[in-house]
C-alpha cells in the first residue's frame, strides 16, 4: 500500500445558485493577460447545455481521457507512436472559436465622441486581431438555457433521454455546474504530455504546468476530457488551474472557494493508495469506476492507515487534516459527493453532490421520499452527469439530502425527531447533525481544512512580482 | 579569389556553426520560456494541416538523406555496392518526393502566415525571416534537385565533410555551380540563425515520451543550487 495525500473539492450543487462569483477572482489574479483572456481556469455552465468548449463532454469530438481497448486502459486519442506521428498537426486540438474568441469594448469612442444627433456606441472589437467581430459565442452564452433550443441536443449527458420532451418549456429544467480542472488521480493530460511538463505534486496531488518545460505540443489540451488545459495563444504554452497553491500551501483554501457567495464548496486532504490506481482506472465496465475509485480512498481514521501513512512520509499536519476532511466525509463516509464523469477514467478529485429539484406537478406520490425519483432533473441526466448513468448513488445521494430536510423540520418546526425517514436511508441521528452543520450552517472552518505547508526556502521575498506565468518584465 | 572562397566556404561556415552551438547554449540558459515551437494551431486549424504536415516530414527526410548522403564518404557506398551513378539517382528521385513535399509545405505555410489574420495577431518579424529563410533554402535545394544535374559526391560531400572533420577545403567549392553555393550559403546562415527563432524546438523532439512512465510525480526539494534562475 503506497498511501498518498491528496487536496479534493466537493462541490454542493444543490446550493450553487450560479452567480460566476468564484471565476471572477479566479480570473482576476490568474489569467488577467493576454493570450490567456479566453482562460476560465474556473468557469460555471448552466446545464443541460454543450458548455464551455462546445461540447467538452462529448469524446468523440475531442478524444479525451482514457478508454478500455484491446484488454487494456488506453489514452482514447491513441498511444505514444500516435502522437508522435501526428505531432505537426494535433487532429484532436479544439481551437479558440471552440471556446471563444475573446473581445473588447473600445469605451474611449463613449467620451471622445464629437456631439452628434446620436449617441455612440461602443462596438465589440477581437482581443486577438484587433478587427471588429459579431458575437456569435461567448463565455456563459449558455447562461440560463439560453439557446437551449439550438443546442440543447448537442448535451451528450441526455445519453438514453428523450431530448425533445426536455426541450419542451412545461417539462425544462435546469441547473449550474461550476468547473475547475479535477486534479485527477489519473490524469490523461500528464500522460499526453510528450514533454514531460505536466507532473503531480507528490505532497498533495496538485497537477501543474511546468512552464519551462512546456513546448507547446498541444496534446494536454485534446488529452484532458474536461477540457482544463488551455493553450495560451501569446506564449505557445499549456496552462491550467493551479488550485492557487501559492495560496494552498499558506493554508488558505482557493480563490473560487473562498468567494463563494452560496458556500457551496469544500476543501480537505484524501488519503489513497497509489498503488491501486492503475487497477482502479482499468476496471472493465464504466459504471464501475466511481465504486472502485471509493474503494482506494482510505479512512484517515483507520489506525492502519494512520501507521502506514507516516511511516511512509506524510506530514503530521497533512494526516491531521485529513481526520478532519470535510470533502472524506462528504465523499466516502455520507455518499454524497460523486464524481464527474468517472467514465472518463481519470479518476477527478472534485466531486459534486447532486442537486435536488422541484417535484413536477404531474406525479402526487404518497411519502416525500418517493418524490426523489419525481423531480424535475430526471434522476438519468445526472447519473449520466456523475456515475456514468448509474442511477443507484444519485438516488442514495438525493435521498439522504431530502431526508437531512426533513428531519431538521421535524426538529425545528414539529419540535420532534422523525428518525424513521432517517432509518429509511442509512443515517442515524449524529450523522444528520454533522451533515446539517457542513451542508446548511457551512461554516469557514468546517469547509476548509487546509494544512500549511513547512517553509522550505527563504527567498519569497525576493521573488516576490518576478515569478508566475508571465515572463518577468 | 582564395581568399573569397575561404572567406565564404571556411570561415563563415564555422562562424554559423559557432553561433549554432554557442547560441542554443545561451538561449537555453537565459530564455527557457520562450524555448518553443510556437504553435498557432489553436488559432487556426485547417489551412496548417497540408502546410505543417508537407513541410515537417517532408523536411524530416530531407535532412536524412543530406546527413546519408554527404556525411558517408562514397566509398562506404561503394563497399555496399552503390556505385555513385546508383546512389545519385536514388538522391534524385528521393530528394524530389521529399523536397518537393517540404517546399510545397513551407509555401503553404508561408501563405497561411502571411494571409490568415489570426496567424498574423501572433506574428513576429522573427517567424517571418525564419520560414523565409526555410524558403530561399528549400527552394534552391529543389532547384538544385530538378535543373541542377551536379556530381555533389566528389565537391560539396567532400567538402562537408571536411568542415565536420575540421579539416577545411575551401577549393572544392570552386567548380560548383550559382545555385548550388546559394543553397550552402543560405543553408548555413538558417543554421546560425535557429538558435533565435521558434526552430529551437527540433531539440525538444520529445523522444524520453516513448519511454517514460504515463503518470509523472514531482516531490518539492529544496535545492540549495536553484536550478530556475531569478530574474
Amino acid at each position: 500500500m503506497k498511501i498518498k495525500a491528496q487536496y479534493a473539492m466537493v462541490l454542493n450543487l444543490d446550493k450553487c445558485i450560479g452567480c460566476h462569483t468564484c471565476s471572477i477572482p479566479c480570473k482576476n489574479v490568474w489569467t488577467n493577460r493576454e493570450g490567456a483572456e479566453y482562460m476560465w481556469f474556473n468557469n460555471v455552465e448552466c446545464k443541460p447545455g454543450i458548455g464551455y468548449p462546445k461540447r467538452w463532454e462529448n469524446q468523440e469530438v475531442y478524444r479525451g481521457g482514457w478508454e478500455m481497448r484491446r484488454g487494456g486502459l488506453r489514452l482514447k486519442a491513441g498511444g505514444r507512436l500516435h502522437k508522435g506521428l501526428n505531432i505537426f498537426h494535433n487532429p484532436d486540438l479544439p481551437t479558440i472559436d471552440d471556446y471563444y474568441e475573446p473581445w473588447n469594448y473600445d469605451y474611449a469612442r463613449l467620451i471622445e465622441s464629437p456631439q452628434r444627433k446620436h449617441q455612440p456606441s461602443v462596438r465589440p472589437h477581437s482581443r486577438l486581431t484587433g478587427e471588429p467581430i459579431k458575437l456569435k459565442w461567448g463565455p456563459n452564452w449558455e447562461d440560463d438555457l439560453a439557446g437551449l433550443g439550438e443546442t440543447g441536443a448537442g448535451d451528450a449527458n441526455f445519453k438514453n433521454l428523450e431530448i425533445a420532451t426536455y426541450l419542451q418549456f412545461r417539462n425544462v429544467f435546469m441547473f449550474w455546474l461550476p468547473r475547475l480542472c479535477e486534479h485527477c488521480l489519473n490524469p490523461a493530460c500528464v500522460a499526453s504530455c510528450p514533454s514531460g511538463a505536466l507532473y503531480k505534486r507528490d505532497e498533495d496531488g496538485i497537477v501543474l504546468v511546468d512552464q519551462e518545460r512546456c513546448r507547446g505540443w498541444r496534446y494536454c489540451v485534446s488529452g484532458c476530457p474536461y477540457k482544463k488545459v488551455y493553450f495560451n495563444w501569446k506564449t505557445g504554452r499549456a496552462e491550467k488551474c493551479i488550485f492557487c497553491y501559492p495560496r494552498i500551501e499558506a493554508g488558505l483554501t482557493t480563490l473560487c472557494a473562498h468567494s463563494c457567495v452560496g458556500r457551496i464548496r469544500y476543501v480537505g486532504v484524501l488519503l489513497y493508495d497509489a498503488d491501486r490506481i492503475a487497477e482502479t482506472a482499468a476496471v472493465a465496465s464504466d459504471q464501475a469506476v466511481y465504486p472502485a475509485h471509493l474503494e482506494i480512498l482510505l479512512d484517515p481514521n483507520d489506525p492502519d492507515v494512520e501507521r502506514r501513512a507516516a511511516a511512509q512520509g506524510i506530514a503530521p499536519n497533512m494526516l491531521a487534516a485529513a481526520k478532519r476532511s470535510p470533502t472524506y466525509a462528504l465523499i466516502k463516509a455520507w455518499r454524497l459527493a460523486l464524481p464527474l464523469h468517472p467514465e472518463f477514467r481519470t479518476l477527478p478529485m472534485v466531486w459534486y453532490v447532486p442537486p435536488l429539484s422541484p417535484v413536477s406537478s404531474q406525479v402526487e406520490p404518497s411519502r416525500e421520499l418517493d418524490t426523489i425519483d419525481h423531480m424535475r432533473i430526471p434522476m438519468t441526466y445526472l447519473a449520466n452527469l456523475l456515475t456514468a448513468g448509474d442511477e443507484a448513488p444519485v438516488r442514495t445521494a438525493l435521498k439522504r439530502l431530502s431526508a437531512v430536510r426533513q428531519y431538521m423540520r421535524t426538529q425545528r418546526v414539529e419540535k420532534g425527531s422523525d428518525t424513521e425517514v432517517l432509518d429509511a436511508v442509512g443515517l442515524d441521528e449524529e450523522t444528520v447533525g454533522k451533515m446539517y452543520r457542513l451542508l446548511a450552517l457551512a461554516r469557514l472552518e468546517d469547509r476548509f481544512v487546509l494544512p500549511t505547508k513547512p517553509v522550505q526556502d527563504n527567498d519569497n521575498y525576493a521573488r516576490q512580482g518576478c515569478c508566475g506565468f508571465g515572463q518577468a518584465v | 579569389m582564395d581568399l573569397l572562397y575561404t572567406l565564404v566556404f571556411t570561415v563563415f561556415p564555422y562562424l554559423c556553426l559557432t553561433t549554432f552551438v554557442v547560441g542554443h547554449g545561451y538561449r537555453y540558459v537565459t530564455d527557457r520560456f520562450g524555448w518553443n515551437a510556437r504553435s498557432s494551431e489553436f488559432l487556426e486549424k485547417k489551412a496548417l494541416l497540408p502546410g505543417s504536415v508537407l513541410f515537417h516530414w517532408g523536411i524530416v527526410f530531407t535532412f536524412l538523406g543530406h546527413a546519408g548522403g554527404l556525411l558517408i564518404p562514397q566509398r562506404v557506398f561503394d563497399f555496399f555496392g552503390i556505385d555513385s551513378q546508383t546512389h545519385l539517382t536514388i538522391a534524385y528521385w528521393s530528394g524530389l518526393a521529399v523536397g518537393l513535399a517540404a517546399f510545397v509545405g513551407v509555401l503553404l505555410l508561408l501563405r497561411r502566415r502571411l494571409t490568415h489574420p489570426r496567424v498574423q495577431a501572433v506574428n513576429r518579424l522573427n517567424d517571418t525571416i525564419t520560414i523565409g529563410a526555410l524558403v530561399v533554402v528549400v527552394g534552391a535545394g529543389i532547384f538544385n534537385v530538378i535543373f541542377g544535374h551536379f556530381n555533389v559526391l566528389v565537391t560539396v560531400a567532400p567538402w562537408i565533410r571536411g568542415i565536420v572533420t575540421f579539416t577545411p577545403d575551401a577549393m572544392l567549392m570552386e567548380t560548383v555551380p550559382l545555385s548550388y553555393k546559394i543553397h550552402v550559403i543560405a543553408a548555413w546562415t538558417l543554421l546560425g540563425f535557429s538558435p533565435f527563432s521558434r526552430l529551437v524546438h527540433i531539440w525538444s523532439l520529445p523522444l524520453t515520451y516513448f519511454f517514460r512512465s504515463h503518470i509523472l510525480f514531482r516531490r518539492r526539494v529544496p535545492t540549495p543550487w536553484a536550478p530556475r534562475s531569478i530574474r
